[in-house]
């Protein structure tokens, strides 16, 4: 199980990951991520919603008013050029980071 | 099946936004909890059992009222500032200063109308790319994110830019008249500065105004456009 500070870390990048493909609204985002991460990330209402209002505050992410075919209303969110921008960086600090773990763990079992 | 909406108003009722932003944040969270909900109850959970493990999404809703409110009011605000009003605010300017420029290099005469013994300058040409002007930042200023107000408040920005100068000269003439002694009749500079206000204020902020709405008018048009071919 990973602990609740990498979970921290990883959600902005797992969030930016997912919306890379498409737009999502929330409740499809943390069923997404939860899916493809085999339950390791899992968001709750709580943990997803405060998350995603910083990161549109950041101008990372565009939420926007749609009708799904259920007529329901629904804020789908959009990445945008500035959360595209912000993806690579990211994605390349996690993978030095994961890296690095992985070659000290390695050191260690020498 | 309960009334998420009623719910979720009920527990963020103190939840310290603006009317629209807080009915925005309730309505978004309430289909959460319903998606959810439905999610739980097509898995062949019982209702009672369904609505318990719905509620465990939330442990503190004091706590998370709180923490919407931070993510909401705090992240760049200056840099959202930045992007959303002072550089399409700019860009407008100079492109219409930029514009103005190159008509009067091109020998372009402004238009005079004679009015209360005095003659009112209208570039018509420059007058008449404003509202694309405006426009402009308008949309320069939605596309990063502006709200309306700040769209429009972009869409002006030369118009009040050019405000903010007249509005100082008041004090530095006064000044400068105390320092050179000469006595200046106020009736003449109330004039001049009311004759320059409709030339280089009035009718050019109502062009550029006149853009901006247009263009936030298109705006709308193209979200409620989009939200009929989802449905």
């Amino acid at each position: 199980m990973i602990g609740a500070g990498i979970k921290r870390g990883t959600a902005e990048l797992a969030v930016l990951s997912i919306l890379e493909d498409g737009p999502l609204h929330g409740y499809e985002m943390a069923r997404q991520i939860e899916q493809q991460t085999k339950g390791a990330l899992r968001f709750t209402l709580a943990a997803l919603y405060p998350m995603l209002y910083r990161m549109e505050q950041r101008g990372w992410i565009r939420g926007a008013w749609e009708i799904s075919s259920s007529g329901r209303r629904k804020r789908c969110y959009r990445l945008t050029p500035a959360g595209k921008k912000k993806l690579s960086p990211l994605r390349k600090e996690w993978a030095e980071l994961f890296g690095a773990l992985k070659r000290l763990t390695k050191v260690s079992h020498a | 099946m309960p009334d998420w909406q009623e719910l979720v108003r009920q527990r963020l009722s103190s939840l310290a936004l603006d009317a629209e932003e807080k009915d925005e944040v309730q309505v978004e969270l309430a289909a959460h909890l319903e998606e959810s909900y439905e999610v739980f109850c097509k898995e062949g959970l019982p209702e009672k059992e369904a609505v318990h493990r719905t509620f465990e999404q939330v442990a503190d809703w004091l706590d998370l009222q709180r923490r919407i409110f931070i993510a909401k009011r705090t992240g760049y605000p200056m840099q959202k500032r930045v992007h959303q009003l002072w550089i399409p605010g700019f860009l407008t300017m100079a492109l219409s200063i930029v514009f103005l420029v190159m008509l009067q290099k091109l020998g372009f005469n402004p238009r005079m109308v004679s009015w209360r013994d005095s003659d009112i300058f209208f570039y018509a040409p420059w007058l008449v790319s404003l509202p694309f002007l405006g426009a402009f930042g308008a949309y320069i200023s939605s596309r990063a994110g502006g709200s309306r107000r700040t769209a429009l408040l972009a869409s002006i920005f030369p118009a009040l830019a050019l405000t903010l100068t007249f509005l100082l000269m008041f004090p530095i003439g006064f000044i400068v008249e105390r320092i050179i002694g000469s006595q200046v009749d106020f009736s003449i500079v109330a004039a001049s500065l009311l004759r320059d206000g409709i030339d280089w204020i009035l009718v050019p902020g109502a062009a550029l105004l006149a853009g901006g709405l247009l263009m936030h008018l298109l705006f709308s048009l193209r979200s409620s456009w989009r939200e009929t071919a989802i449905g």
